[in-house]
């Protein structure tokens, strides 16, 4: 495998939780001095979580959506060159998620405001001359179920919007040459193998996301995933864990912060317990060329992280 | 009973979990001290511990409080449970100065009280409108909307058994030009104040005056210092202030800045202030340290003068 071409996902540093020294990154200065690091330890390609939440309150240091780079850096070309300054040649993808946007038992803000904000995720990728755009297709299962207690009634009702919405995206995405991926997380409504039916509904523009940690805690085959749909996988994550989920910790509110058990889900690529050396193998027997990323989300130190990440990398060559 | 109980208002980012029961494990899993910031149990231990007994919640902690809790019933029992109270929670009611926005403001004002009597609070510190940048100044007929619906959530708010306290940020669209006008157009049996020691500094208040002219109407304070008191508009009225692009803080412990709180608080002692003080950690690295850091303060210099 071409190590090289790997991207790393910016979603290492912790923006949402409590931890000492948490309040840096939401200020400019921590991002710029960050990308000479991330290129230091290897990457010269990113991967960026979108989040509208940095747009709400003023936190605009955080550069993670279009009204915190047009804040900072006045356009997205503007701030691809500071990237590019800076050793990160390219933006390989964006990523987004929904859970911002299941806060209440009212699904037309839900689709409305997850709409709005994927629509412009997506522009905002091409912008950023990504080459992918992988949405999650729901928010936690547990999150729904939280303020739809019938969820399994309506879930047929909720999966025909969420068609609707990603049929738009699929669209949109080809008028500006981006890839649109679904993810397939352990949490979502549509995780692990219960993404298919989904995926099968909308054009075959629409690729999916191998994400071998999620796959692994819902006790999915990462390789035989791989193999069935190798010619519909748009991008691969490589992320690591040691959690399977055997009490239905996906079905649960918090599903990234199991109730009954605190543990760390995502652990460093190479510290867990997926067989990356396998998967990586696989995609060169498979010739895959798409986009890889690596992912140490959840990190509890994201600098030894960067390195733990590169560590693992630099075993796949031996 | 002292006349002065202090509380915290939280500025915890997500706490994940309600209580660890496996901490050691959890611990060992990565050796980082992530383990000492992740569940409420240990949050509300450290704040009983330093002497901080009640805990004003934020509305942006509500979208991961009540699904980890179940209820804003439950999250308050687990916190009586280890000696703290919360006595409220923030609002922005946003967009209150727009004429078309009336029924909308007064109903978001009128649903966080709703939610505050649900966690047994009674006070809601209240940003009058919105950021500056983009929005003012604001025209004598906005500033006037902007009290009409404060009178309005006010009454709402008092009927329930919540105190609604005008809390100015120095970047909001009431600023310096009218944030005197604000408070007089509010009615003063339905509409009290929130010092928020650092923030009216930095907006251009002098702190003790402002105090000593406003005392009757003071609820509740936000304690911090600033190094950063009398900013310029430039500075005030700007896009996203709040954070700096370089690090820089506005808002410290109390004692480490500059303002004389020693002088706030013989004006307390004066005018014989009764109730809750918050402290905000806004910026602080390590809340936990600014708690301890606060308590010390506290104890050495400002309760002496006032208790």
């Amino acid at each position: 495998m071409n190590t090289a071409a790997i991207a790393i996902s910016l979603d290492l540093i912790n923006r949402h939780f409590q931890e000492p020294n948490r309040n840096r990154y939401e200020s400019r200065y921590f991002w710029e001095e960050l990308y000479p690091l991330i290129a230091a330890s290897g990457f010269s390609s990113i991967e960026i979580p979108y989040e509208p939440v940095w747009q709400f309150g003023g936190r605009s240091g955080v550069p993670f959506n279009r009204y915190c780079v047009n804040t900072k850096y006045g356009s997205a070309a503007q701030y691809r060159k500071v990237l590019s300054g800076s050793g990160i040649d390219r933006v390989t993808g964006i990523t987004f998620d929904p859970n911002l946007f299941m806060r209440n038992a009212n699904l037309d803000f839900y689709f409305g405001a997850t709409g709005h904000f994927a629509n412009e995720a997506l522009a905002h990728a091409a912008d950023m001359g990504a080459q992918y755009f992988a949405i999650s297709p729901s928010p936690f299962y547990g999150r729904i179920a939280q303020y739809h207690p019938d969820l399994e009634s309506m879930q047929q009702a909720f999966t025909d919007r969420t068609i609707d919405l990603l049929g738009g995206l699929a669209a949109k995405a080809g008028e500006l040459g981006v890839t649109l991926v679904l993810r397939n997380e352990y949490w979502s409504l549509f995780g692990g193998e219960r993404i298919l039916p989904l995926a099968d509904a909308l054009p075959d523009t629409v690729k999916l996301d191998l994400d071998v940690a999620s796959l692994f805690v819902a006790g999915v085959s990462a390789t035989a995933f791989l193999e069935a749909q190798i010619d519909r996988i748009g991008c691969v994550h490589l992320t690591d864990t040691d959690f399977v989920d055997t009490h239905e910790v996906w079905k649960t509110p918090n599903p990234e912060f199991p109730g009954h058990h605190a543990t760390q889900i995502f652990r460093d690529p190479g510290t867990g317990s997926v067989d990356l050396v396998q998967i990586t193998a696989l995609l060169d027997t498979l010739n895959f060329q798409g986009p890889v990323i690596c992912s140490a989300r959840q990190t509890r130190d994201p600098f030894r992280a960067l390195l733990r990440t590169r560590a693992m990398l630099n075993q796949l060559q031996k | 009973m002292p006349n002065i109980r202090y509380a915290n208002m939280s500025h915890w980012k997500t706490i994940p979990y309600k209580k660890i029961d496996n901490f050691r494990d959890f611990y060992y899993e990565d050796k980082t001290n992530s383990a000492y910031y992740s569940d409420w149990d240990n949050i509300l231990k450290y704040q009983s511990a330093l002497g901080f007994d009640g805990i004003e919640i934020a509305p942006w902690d509500l979208a991961d409080i009540l699904p980890l809790f179940g209820s804003p019933e439950n999250f308050t029992a687990f916190a009586k449970d280890r000696g703290v109270t919360v006595i409220g929670m923030f609002h922005g009611a946003h967009a209150s100065h727009a004429l078309d926005h009336f029924d909308e403001a007064v109903r978001s004002g009128r649903e966080a009280v709703d939610t505050i009597v649900q966690f047994g609070g009674t006070y809601m510190n209240t940003c009058p409108t919105q950021n500056y940048y983009g929005t003012g100044p604001l025209s004598r007929e906005e500033v006037q909307q902007c009290a009409k619906v404060m009178n309005e959530i006010g009454s709402y708010a008092t009927d329930h058994g919540v105190k609604v306290g005008l809390h100015n940020e120095f970047f909001c669209a009431i600023n310096m030009p009218n944030h005197r006008e604000l408070i007089e157009l509010t009615d003063p049996k339905l509409v009290h104040y929130c010092i928020d020691t650092a923030q009216i500094s930095i907006l251009g208040e002098d702190l003790l005056k402002f105090y000593d002219d406003y005392h009757e109407r003071i609820s509740t304070f936000h304690l911090k210092d600033t190094a950063s008191a009398n900013l310029p508009d430039s500075v005030r009225y700007a896009q996203d202030p709040e954070i700096t692009d370089d690090g820089t803080r506005w808002f410290w412990e109390p004692g480490q800045g500059e303002l004389d709180l020693k002088g706030l608080y013989r004006l307390l002692k004066q005018h014989e202030f009764k109730g809750w003080m918050s402290i905000e950690y806004d910026g602080s690295p390590d809340m936990l340290a600014s708690m301890a850091m606060t308590r010390f303060y506290l104890d050495n210099e400002l309760r002496p003068i006032y208790d």
